[in-house]
């Protein structure tokens, strides 16, 4: 008797329907903020397939129920962690360094003092790229930079980038977003792939470990006018999540300013935060009366 | 049709998806958005001829988010209905007091939608 | 934008000063009593009632009160951080202390209230018979809204039985949105027969075709 020779079977690939892609774009949509509207659904449809293998799901449905159920909102973390690119360098998102200077600074420097402290935070700032980059927007294009003592900040919950930030070298892919003026006014070439920012901007910046989900920590940073703290919020669960934005409310004085991520929107996490527009940027600002 | 553009702001997905196409196929430009705070963010970056807003949202509903609206300079103009299930005429009172123009009870009949819509927006038919 | 005459880098000193954020001492550690924190919830500062709020998460026992401050809480910011400490407790005693405030006047107390419940499937469960029989059709549409998001696996039935069984036209709406997203196979005969139940409102046959769509079915 012939043994049964069956063809070595794939299970045959996994079609997404169109609903099926119009259900799961408004669910993720709902819940981070992100939208594909316009993006390559190729880039989504690989994504999803390798969760869905991941997980061991035999179909679109079985897995978006999993998603969708799932208490711990853990599946959802991975699936945010994958549709997510996060790399850092100069003026990355510089319509945002622009609404800084041009909207952000003169109106909270409307009613203050000249000599005044001027307070600004880069949470997380990875390896310095956000706080550098808004020092060097502040100095080349504030015309009242000199009339302030302008604190800036950057801080991470990792401790290694904090140390590449306070020693300030980087790639040109870093610094792919510079004019050659700026590179050659704000750097010093010390090799083929690697530029170090000036010394002045690197003694002016603080680096210190700052972890949003420890209110310990978050005691020390307090008054501050303007916050950076972009595409971090996102790959926190709900309830953290919650936290965090309180958090930083807490470490904003009242009119301050906080800047999100390009595909964020307070409107996803907390009514505590005020939208206001500058330019075509929308920026959040805590509410001035005390409530 | 000169398309004019209407911000939605309304927490329900069958409803969004239902003004779409009413409006959409009476000659309107539909953008939505799903929550107060949203509505607030697209309202700010501009561009529309009328928004309709529904009452009952979480987070921010639609009395709160007219009142802002009419507290900003760009928008104060802007048309504004407001959309909701209560038929009471203390709500319908307290609408226009926010700053609403007009006020319709949900779930909205189609073709009041539209006239509303045209008459608002000086749309023609 | 034009680089104004501006700072070279060699005077970023001229504008830019190094902070200082050494961690400061006492004022760092949470209060740990029980007392103390209830008596700051009545602060008359924001501040003062937000952190306490706070700290009240590390006491399970505080939610049926964090519950009853919540009607009387002025301020945004601090029933915002009262819905999160509520959240993190997640206790039957906090479900039963929110419930009444699904008939509260206010729109934004009721939307608080289920902002917290949608978190806790668990907890909710018991009660979810009698809200959807609820003689008010508000009470009824908010606790729709709620397990539209709450992660309980029965949440699709739920949302079909309403379709199927509840005569008010804006509760089965709300019903229909829930079932967009998470209505299976169990849905689409009540959504079928939703249309003939409301003949006379066009919003309904769209919504319950939508649905049917995006359950995938035809």
């Amino acid at each position: 008797m012939q043994p049964n020779h069956a063809f070595a079977q794939t299970a045959p690939a996994i079609q997404i329907t169109e609903d099926e892609y119009e259900k799961f774009y408004e669910y993720f949509y709902r819940r981070t903020g992100i939208s594909f509207s316009g993006r390559k659904e190729y880039f989504v449809e690989k994504r999803l397939l390798e969760r869905i293998a991941k997980t061991g799901s035999d179909s679109f449905k079985a897995y978006f129920t999993l998603l969708r159920f799932q208490p711990s909102g853990e599946e959802l973390q991975h699936l945010v962690n994958l549709m997510t690119v996060n790399e850092t360098y100069f003026f990355r998102e510089d319509y945002q360094f622009d609404a800084l200077v041009r909207g952000i600074l003169p109106e909270i420097t409307r009613t203050r003092r000249p000599g005044g402290t001027l307070r600004i935070w880069s949470m997380p700032c990875s390896t310095g790229e956000e706080p550098y980059s808004i020092a060097i927007q502040i100095l080349e294009y504030w015309s009242r930079a000199d009339e302030f003592a302008i604190e800036i900040t950057g801080s991470d919950i990792d401790s290694r980038v904090l140390a590449d930030a306070r020693k300030g070298i980087y790639g040109n892919r870093s610094l792919q977003r510079l004019s050659p003026e700026l590179r050659k006014k704000y750097f010093r070439r010390l090799g083929d792939d690697q530029f170090e920012i000036h010394e002045e901007l690197r003694g002016s910046i603080e680096f210190s470990i700052a972890n949003l989900s420890d209110p310990i920590h978050m005691h020390r940073y307090r008054a501050m006018d303007v916050i950076f703290c972009r595409n971090l919020l996102i790959y926190f669960d709900d309830t953290s999540r919650r936290s965090a934005v309180e958090a930083l409310y807490e470490c904003l004085t009242p009119g301050g300013f906080i800047c999100l991520g390009h595909s964020e929107s307070m409107s996803r996490m907390s009514s505590m935060f005020l939208p206001r527009k500058f330019g075509d940027t929308i920026v959040y600002q805590r509410p001035v009366e005390q409530d | 049709m000169s398309g004019k553009r209407i911000l939605v702001v309304e927490d329900g997905i069958t409803m969004r998806m239902f003004y779409q196409d009413v409006l959409g196929r009476a000659g309107f430009v539909v953008e939505e958005a799903a929550n107060g705070v949203e509505g607030l963010e697209k309202a700010l970056l501009g561009g529309f001829d009328l928004m309709i807003v529904d009452i009952n949202m979480p987070k921010m509903d639609g009395y709160e988010l007219v009142s802002r609206i009419r507290r900003e300079p760009s928008l104060q103009a802007t048309p504004v209905v407001t959309i909701s299930t209560e038929a009471q005429d203390a709500d319908a009172t307290r609408a226009y007091e926010a700053g609403a123009n007009f006020y319709i009870v949900k779930p909205a009949d189609p073709v009041l939608l539209v006239e509303t819509a045209r008459l608002l927006t000086g749309a023609q038919a | 934008m034009p680089p104004k005459p501006g700072l070279e880098p060699g005077n970023a000193a001229v504008a830019l000063k190094k902070p200082n954020h050494a961690p400061k001492g006492a004022e760092d550690v949470p209060h740990a009593d029980l007392a103390a924190l209830t008596l700051a919830l009545a602060s008359p500062e924001a501040g003062e009632r937000r952190r306490a709020a706070r700290e009240l998460g590390a006491f399970p026992e505080a939610g049926p009160r964090l519950c009853a401050h919540l009607g009387s809480e002025p301020a945004a910011s601090v029933r915002a951080v009262i819905l999160t400490t509520l959240i993190r407790i997640k206790s039957p005693a906090v479900v039963e202390g929110l419930l009444p405030l699904l008939r509260s006047e206010d729109s934004a107390l009721r939307n608080a209230a289920i902002e917290v419940l949608q978190e806790m499937p668990a907890e909710v469960e018991p009660h979810v018979a009698d809200l959807l029989a609820d003689p008010d059709s508000d009470v009824r549409i908010l606790t729709v809204n709620m397990l539209s998001l709450l992660p309980h696996p029965k949440a699709p039935d739920w949302l079909a039985e309403v379709v199927a069984r509840d005569p008010h036209v804006n509760v089965c709406a709300a019903a229909v949105d829930g079932l967009a997203e998470i209505g299976n196979e169990s849905a689409i005969a009540p959504l079928q027969a939703l249309a003939a139940r409301f003949p006379e409102v066009p919003f309904i046959r769209f919504a319950a075709a939508a649905a049917i769509r995006r359950i995938g079915g035809s």
